[in-house]
């Protein structure tokens, strides 16, 4: 590596006279980035390679506390790179630099982008790095402190301290190693990067895929889009573990996916199941639609107004799980006392004892249960449940309604067939 | 995600439509046929209150709309502008999604080389990884077979339209069951009555 360090300081003036003229100081960033999407693909064994260098100016150049950077960075050179032309070199280079410094937003962009950067694997590599330079490591903490100072401006920095000094580190060893190992490519990078990096200033995206974005931007689109992709994965599995029963527990993506296949494949059975039945059940496809259509008016006005009639409301006023243990006889006189509007509570008040209260519901209520099933299964919001459960049972109440003499008898069958779909 | 009820109202109101439909088509079917029939206009109508916006639904439609005595059906279930805009998708779609297949399967027959030469100098650490990858993309095919039109996603929308298709399946169910318990009710009913 040190082989080539004299490339490196004639590459690196050249640059510098591009830089000038240009007036991109911070044409160094993209290009670290782009290190350390490479070195986090390479892992480990990459580090311990270059872990014997230690940059200078890269590292120095984005000190926003220049002056003291500049020193400190002179100082991590020392112990490692003993040729004093390229520690000229740099340094020089750097303190040029210098008046082009400090933008406020510019350093902010930098400790954005440097936190959010190195995976754990990378972030170890760099603990390892820690003991063998530990000398060059002090030196760059001391001038990483003045760093700290003005991050603590920055709302955005959220890392710890300590794995910021690491982070910060990884780049420069990587900016180093870029230095070192494709001097011939450093020209078109810088010129690359420049571009790169005055676009990406322009778009202000969202914190946290901007950081992404930036840092994957200056090399590698395949490794960025591939991280991008992940991360919206593993978000969209998050929810898809809410929605999905029993998938709370499991951690790791394919017992996940097991579970999210069986649960999808029951919802399909259960479609085809309900399909089947309802063929079953209606000879010709007749499913009463004059009494549907009649009653969408009737969606608005939730069917509260049914429990008016005496006994009903009487119903009303019992311990909610009475119904349910009427017996038959009872259900009988009940039915042949009030008619039709008997019949239509029983499954009312159900369903309205379980949206008050869905946890305590005792469980030997086949129907009950049944219902909250249905509402654990959907959405939390129980009040639109309420409503729209209450609208479609006020639809199948009135169908119930247009039929001239009802009994006991359908009311039990429901629940049978509740049951029934309770088991699949 | 969005208000349930209104695509609870939506949905049934396409689907008993779809219903009548049928009905009105053929007088005498079997059990089967009344239940293929059932189902496939449940599913193009909960397809349709999805609005299209989702690529299962897509998928779903066009899917339905290839048999010729189905497409009358999901014609009708759409209306004719909703048809004509969603086919347009649907005929647009499969051409692209298509390079995109090709151009990953290139992508991965590259990938697999380097794999396979980094696996011969290190295979006991990439072991793991190895097959915990491969267990879940085998998953992920059988998934991609399950919803509609999943064998033309990545991974990512691929999680996300299951997302969306698990909470369109859920609302179907639900009607399709209080609809079932419903006709029962007044199916026994009648039968008491004579």
């Amino acid at each position: 590596m040190l082989h080539c360090t004299d490339m490196t300081v004639l590459e690196r003036q050249r640059a510098r006279l591009k830089w000038q003229q240009q007036d991109q100081f911070h044409h160094e960033q993209p290009e670290e980035e782009e290190e350390e999407v490479v070195v986090e693909e390479r892992s480990g064994c990459y580090f311990s390679e270059l872990s014997g260098v230690f940059s200078g100016p890269s590292h120095v150049s984005q000190v926003p506390g220049f002056d003291g950077g500049g020193a400190a960075g002179n100082s991590i050179i020392g112990p490692v790179k003993p040729d004093p032309g390229s520690e000229n070199g740099w340094s020089e280079m750097s303190k040029i630099l210098v008046p082009g410094f400090g933008f406020p937003g510019f350093e902010a962009n930098f400790s954005i982008s440097r936190t959010a950067s190195c995976p754990p694997l990378a972030t170890a590599a760099e603990e390892v790095k820690d003991k063998m330079s530990g000398a060059a490591a002090t030196a760059g903490r001391e001038s990483f402190k003045k760093r700290k100072l003005d991050k603590l401006q920055n709302l955005k920095v959220v890392v710890e301290d300590e794995t910021r000094d690491k982070r910060l580190k990884g780049c420069a060893e990587e900016g180093d190693s870029k230095i070192t190992d494709q001097n011939n490519n450093n020209r078109e990078n810088s010129d690359n990067n420049s571009k790169e990096n005055s676009k990406v200033s322009d778009v202000q995206k969202p914190d946290y895929i901007h950081v992404r974005a930036r840092r994957g931007q200056a090399t590698d689109s395949h490794s960025l889009a591939e991280r991008v992709r992940r991360e919206k994965i593993s978000e969209r599995m998050k929810y898809l573990q809410d929605l999905v029963p029993g998938c709370n527990k499991i951690t790791g993506k394919a017992g996940m996916l097991d579970e999210i296949i069986n649960y999808v494949q029951s919802l399909q059975r259960q479609v085809e199941f309900l399909s089947m039945k309802l063929a079953a059940v209606n000879p010709r496809l007749d499913f009463n639609i004059d009494n549907f259509f009649a009653k969408e008016a009737f969606h608005a006005s939730p069917p509260a107004n049914f429990p008016t009639i005496g006994m009903s409301s009487e119903m009303n006023n019992n311990p909610a799980y009475l119904h349910h243990q009427f017996n038959p006889l009872q259900h009988q006189q009940v039915v042949s006392c009030s008619g039709i509007e008997m019949v239509i509570n029983p499954p009312d008040m159900g369903l309205r004892r379980t949206i008050s209260a869905p946890v305590s519901i005792p469980e030997t209520f086949l129907d009950s249960s049944c219902f909250t099933q249905q509402l654990q299964h959907l959405l939390p919001s129980s009040t639109t449940w309420d409503a729209d459960l209450q609208n479609f049972y006020g639809l199948q109440f009135d169908q119930d309604r247009s039929t001239t003499f009802p009994s006991h008898q359908p009311f039990t069958g429901s629940i049978e067939a509740s049951n029934l779909k309770m088991e699949m | 995600m969005r208000a349930p009820n209104s695509l609870k109202q939506e949905f049934l109101k396409k689907w008993i439509s779809g219903l009548q439909m049928c009905s009105t088509c053929s007088k005498n079917m079997s059990i089967l046929e009344r239940k293929k029939a059932i189902k496939l206009s449940a599913d193009v109508a909960m397809a349709s209150a999805r609005n299209g916006r989702t690529c299962w639904s897509r998928a779903l439609i066009a899917n339905a709309s290839k048999n010729d005595k189905d497409k009358l059906l999901v014609e009708h279930i759409l209306g004719n502008s909703e048809f004509q805009r969603l086919n347009k998708i649907s005929t647009m779609r499969p051409t692209m999604t298509n390079k995109r297949v090709r151009c990953k399967k290139i992508l991965k027959r590259s990938c697999g080389t380097i794999r396979r030469v980094s696996k011969r100098v290190v295979p006991q650490k990439i072991l793991a990884s190895c097959v915990a990858k491969r267990l879940s993309t085998k998953r992920t095919q059988v998934l991609k077979s399950l919803v509609p039109g999943g064998e033309f996603m990545d991974d990512a929308s691929l999680i996300e339209e299951t997302l969306d298709y698990i909470m369109s399946l859920q609302t179907q169910i639900d009607v399709m069951r209080s609809l079932a318990n419903a006709t029962e009710l007044v199916l026994s009913r009648k039968n008491e009555q004579w």
